[in-house]
């Protein structure tokens, strides 16, 4: 099958250097589609990105080359292909907030910014919540700051600066002091939960299965919305603390890219995207739907994500 | 040897520890304040061992043997060779600069027998590219 | 608790053609990729991964057991047969794995090897099916204070290791240090002496460096030994003496306690999250040669030596499931791929995990036993293999071992950028041999540096920023005591026997020409 698709394909570039001048109804590549993907081989971001890349071979007949570029949680990828000559059959995934981060702290060092690029579209979100052990003494934020009021301190667990600011935000606010543990990883915040070293902590996901057994308690959502899993429990905001990130998976191209060629692909995203496989992948890695948001979308949650972490990170 | 091997790895590394105590890391670790650990923190810690133990070796030196030039100097080819290949890699890809690479070192080595040379210059290359771009259809470099 | 009727059911689920064709596969496949330079049973597994999803859950994982088992043997070979490991818990063994193979016994102490991982491996998977729930509450309790204790302790008994000079062997260690440091911090991410790479920001690759300075610059100071003058094998030739050709009962019997100390070395640091199958084969190594009557004899082609390393490593790995299927946890780069594989099918390892997929889960224990025996089988046959292809002349080993470590670090990394950091640690490592500084100091610093600098930082957060309130933690201060201790029982035989002759990495085989 994979050899049908192959031929397919060439079949395809054949006809296209014959045919008729291209528009995005009839747009092909001409040699195999390369989407880089911004982390290392087997997590989420790799596994999601190679079923939607297969989904495209298979709706469109395309080849589709899948590479990783890890490294700074997709800055380094980025930077990469910032670098590269527009060859129209190049893109890129990643995941915006650690990309809008570096780009705020260090932008000088960076050489590129969001006009770099020509958007895609995207794949999910990931929704990022503050949980505690169920026994803790409190239930939500505003009764965990007072908790933290009282007792001088509280030990939180947090996996990135985004959190680190959400947190700091969240005591300037109310004078209450959180005493910040820094973890690799969500899971790394439930085992310090678990253990008892810390009464809070940041997840985007690995806490599910203690949301279940009763062991563990939404404290509140760190996204613009609440989560989907959990409707009642308010956001950062909603609590009085004017903060919030979205971490989102999007696709994108080098900016000048040909727009039949960017057209046609974001199309091809477009329809993987709403494909079975790319919905069960995407449910299984991040715990949400797949959602396209469309280039425009997509760009749109780039411009509004970077004013966000600049916000963030002024205070 | 009127230097001693060690005396001139210890002088190296007390240098290095040196620099990069009062150079390096200076300017290629931010300061950040009112976290738990400085990045730069453990960075100098080791710096430091790493001059003082280099100044203690000068002191106190192994009776260690290094290898003569030409060792140095044949393996310097040899990473040179490997250094070349893959900055041709970087522009042809791997398909193109692997079996003249093995055909280099194998001749290197002192090899001139064609069944082996045939070998690990054409059967080899051919099978990593047949198990890396058919079978596992990743990109080679 | 779970019931009986589920347990039967689930091991059941293993008798199936379909799983253990699977486990098969997944033992060979990953025997090939442990023994072939350059690739390992990580890379292996997350290349299948995206490949199971399309699998009936039990196979996809039992697949991927089995390839992290058979990695582990299929590990030992080229460090035993050409002092060339690919990762870094396997350069325990070529201490005393290489050589013996150099006296012409390479079947023998493969053969050692085999037998002590599946021991060890065996032994940690009871642990893990009999008590892991218990045992994963107990290291819960282990918090980022107690972590750095143990590191602590840990870096002070592989200083038993050092080699002819102490200063060398810390100025060794600090450099391997130094290099975890590139990228990012671990408390305030910021970018440290990247120079303005990006692809550093997550640090310098374990696999380039690893390949590099352990395979790669052993490749390259070997081509420049036989430069010009084509050498027949990489091995001694077989002496013919079939003693020498397996090992016997007396000789694994005589290993029973060294594999035992292994065994629940590698099983206790495998349920801890982060210190890892090279620690637990080192401090196996060092308490062993502690331990022994003959501490002279280490290095030299001992298969206690072997016994202890290949027994700990492996008994990581089972261990390494206690937090991973009980919590939701993973302890290692391999478990956390075992995760996201859990996850691609939608279960997501945790507390309720032994009610939901019961029948899963005893699946998967039924199929790690059967991977075991699968080892010990498809390992008796394919070391003969291995023995024979490493037979072939040193061009054409050399040649395409450098190839497929290209290959395979350019798959693990980020292509072209992490071989040239292959490259730059292969030559570092040539010097490092020459001066006479240990490579394998250097290689486990580095490894745990990251770990240890992050774990420092979360201790300083709750000790609220004031180390000496460790003696908070009774844990804590106990592993410290047992630290200091240690130190100075190594270093007063140290000072008895004038000089520790193992060398770590140095000179490997040289101690063994002069013999000759």
């Amino acid at each position: 099958m994979k050899l049908k698709s192959k031929l397919v394909a060439l079949g395809a570039a054949a006809l296209l250097a014959f045919g008729a001048p291209a528009t995005a109804q009839d747009w092909g590549p001409s040699e195999p589609l390369t989407i880089l993907i911004g982390f290392g081989a087997g997590g989420s971001t790799d596994t999601m990105g190679r079923v939607l890349a297969d989904q495209i071979a298979e709706q469109t007949g395309w080849n589709v080359v899948v590479e990783n570029r890890p490294g700074g949680g997709g800055v380094a990828m980025f930077t990469s292909l910032s670098q590269m000559p527009v060859d129209n059959h190049t893109i890129g995934m990643g995941v915006g907030i650690p990309v809008l981060v570096q780009l705020v702290e260090r932008g000088d060092q960076l050489p590129f910014d969001l006009d770099s690029f020509d958007y895609l579209g995207t794949i999910a979100t990931a929704e990022l919540a503050l949980v505690a052990s169920a026994d803790a003494p409190f239930d939500d934020l505003e009764g965990m700051i007072a908790y933290a009021q009282e007792q001088g301190t509280l030990p939180v667990a947090t996996m990135a600066p985004p959190q680190v600011l959400m947190m700091n935000a969240a005591q300037r606010e109310s004078g209450a002091e959180f005493n910040l543990v820094t973890a690799e990883g969500g899971a790394e915040v439930i085992q310090l939960i678990l253990g008892g070293q810390v009464l809070a902590g940041f997840a985007s996901g690995e806490h599910f299965p203690y949301l279940e057994s009763g062991d563990m308690k939404v404290i509140a959502s760190a996204n613009a919305n609440r989560l989907s899993y959990a409707p009642d429990t308010p956001t950062f905001i909603e609590s009085g603390v004017d903060a919030y990130v979205d971490a989102v998976f999007f696709l994108a191209m080098r900016d000048g890219t040909d727009p039949a060629a960017a057209a046609a692909i974001a199309a091809a995203i477009d329809a993987a995207v709403q494909s079975e496989a790319v919905a069960e992948i995407v449910r299984n890695a991040v715990q949400g739907p797949a959602v396209n948001l469309g280039p425009e979308g997509a760009r749109m949650m780039m411009v509004n994500g970077l004013e966000n972490a600049q916000r963030l990170f002024q205070n | 040897m009127s230097v001693s091997a060690d005396r001139l790895s210890g002088a190296f590394f007390l240098i290095l520890g040196l620099a990069l105590y009062f150079a390096v890391i200076p300017a290629q670790v931010e300061q950040i304040d009112g976290r738990n650990l400085a990045p730069a923190t453990m960075p100098n810690v080791v710096a430091i061992v790493i001059s003082v133990c280099g100044g203690l070796l000068i002191l106190k030196p192994t009776t260690h043997q290094a290898p003569d030039l030409r060792f140095f100097l044949i393996s310097a080819a040899f990473v040179a060779i490997l250094g070349g290949s893959i900055y041709a890699m970087s522009f042809f890809g791997f398909e193109y600069v692997a079996s003249p690479l093995a055909l280099i070192i194998m001749l290197m080595i002192g090899e001139r027998r064609p069944v082996w040379l045939l070998t690990g210059v054409v059967l080899m290359p051919a099978a990593i590219w047949f198990l890396v771009t058919q079978l596992l259809e990743r990109a080679l470099p | 608790m779970v019931d009986l009727s589920v347990i039967l059911a689930g091991f059941g689920d293993v008798f199936t053609p379909m799983t253990l064709l699977f486990i098969l596969f997944g033992v060979v496949l990953g025997q090939f990729v442990g023994a072939v330079p350059g690739i390992g049973p990580v890379m292996a597994m997350a290349i299948a991964i995206p490949f199971t999803f399309g699998l009936d859950p039990l196979a996809a994982i039992a697949f991927l057991v089995g390839v992290n088992k058979g990695g582990l043997v299929g590990g030992a070979v080229p460090a035993i047969l050409m002092n060339t490991p690919g990762t870094p818990d396997a350069a325990a063994t070529a201490l005393d794995g290489y050589p013996l193979a150099r006296q012409g016994k390479p079947i023998k102490a493969t053969k050692m090897a085999l037998f002590s991982s599946v021991s060890g491996d065996t032994f940690s998977d009871i642990v893990l099916i009999t008590v892991s729930a218990p045992l994963a509450i107990l290291a819960l309790k282990m918090g980022p204070v107690e972590i750095v204790a143990l590191m602590i302790f840990a870096f002070s008994v592989i200083s038993g290791l050092m080699g002819e000079s102490l200063i060398k062997g810390v100025i060794a260690a600090a450099l391997g240090l130094m290099f975890s440091f590139v990228g990012a911090d671990p408390e305030s991410f910021t970018p440290r002496l990247m120079f303005g790479y990006w692809d550093l920001y997550d640090g310098l690759a374990l696999t380039s460096v690893a390949i590099g300075m352990l395979a790669i610059s052993e490749i390259l100071r070997r081509m420049t030994e036989s430069f010009g003058q084509a050498g027949q094998g990489v091995l001694a030739p077989d002496n013919g003496n079939p003693e020498d050709r397996r090992v016997s009962w007396a000789e694994f019997w005589s290993c029973r306690f060294t594999l035992l100390r292994g065994a629940t070395l590698g099983t206790i640091l495998g349920a801890l999250p982060g210190i890892g199958s090279t620690a637990a084969a080192f401090m196996s190594y060092a308490t062993t040669k502690a331990a022994s009557k003959d501490p002279d004899s280490f290095g030299r082609g001992n298969i206690q030596g072997i016994a202890a390393t290949e027994s700990a490593n492996s008994a990581v790995v089972g261990a390494n499931l206690i937090p991973l299927l009980t919590l939701g946890i993973p302890g290692s780069v391999t478990a956390a791929l075992i995760i996201s594989a859990f996850m691609i099918h939608g279960m997501q390892p945790g507390p309720l995990l032994f009610e939901t997929q019961g029948r899963l889960v005893y699946g998967l224990f039924g199929a790690m036993i059967i991977a075991n025996f699968l080892n010990l089988w498809v390992g008796q046959l394919g070391l003969r293999i291995w023995v024979k292809v490493v037979s072939a002349p040193e061009s054409v080993i050399f040649s395409s071992a450098l190839l497929l470590c290209f290959v395979g670090v350019a798959m693990a990394t980020n292509g072209i950028f992490g071989i040239v950091i292959m490259l730059i640690f292969a030559a570092l490592g040539i010097l490092m041999h020459s001066f006479g500084y240990s490579m394998v100091i250097f290689i486990i610093a580095f490894f745990l540096g990251p770990q240890f600098e992050k774990s420092l930082a979360q201790a300083l957060a709750l000790l609220d920023g004031n180390l000496l309130r460790i003696y908070t933690s009774p844990v804590a201060l106990a592993l410290l005591v047992l630290s200091v201790i240690s130190v100075f029982w190594f270093v007063s035989r140290r000072t008895n026997a004038k000089a520790d002759t193992t060398n770590l990495g140095v000179p490997d085989g040289e101690v063994l020409d002069q013999k000759r």
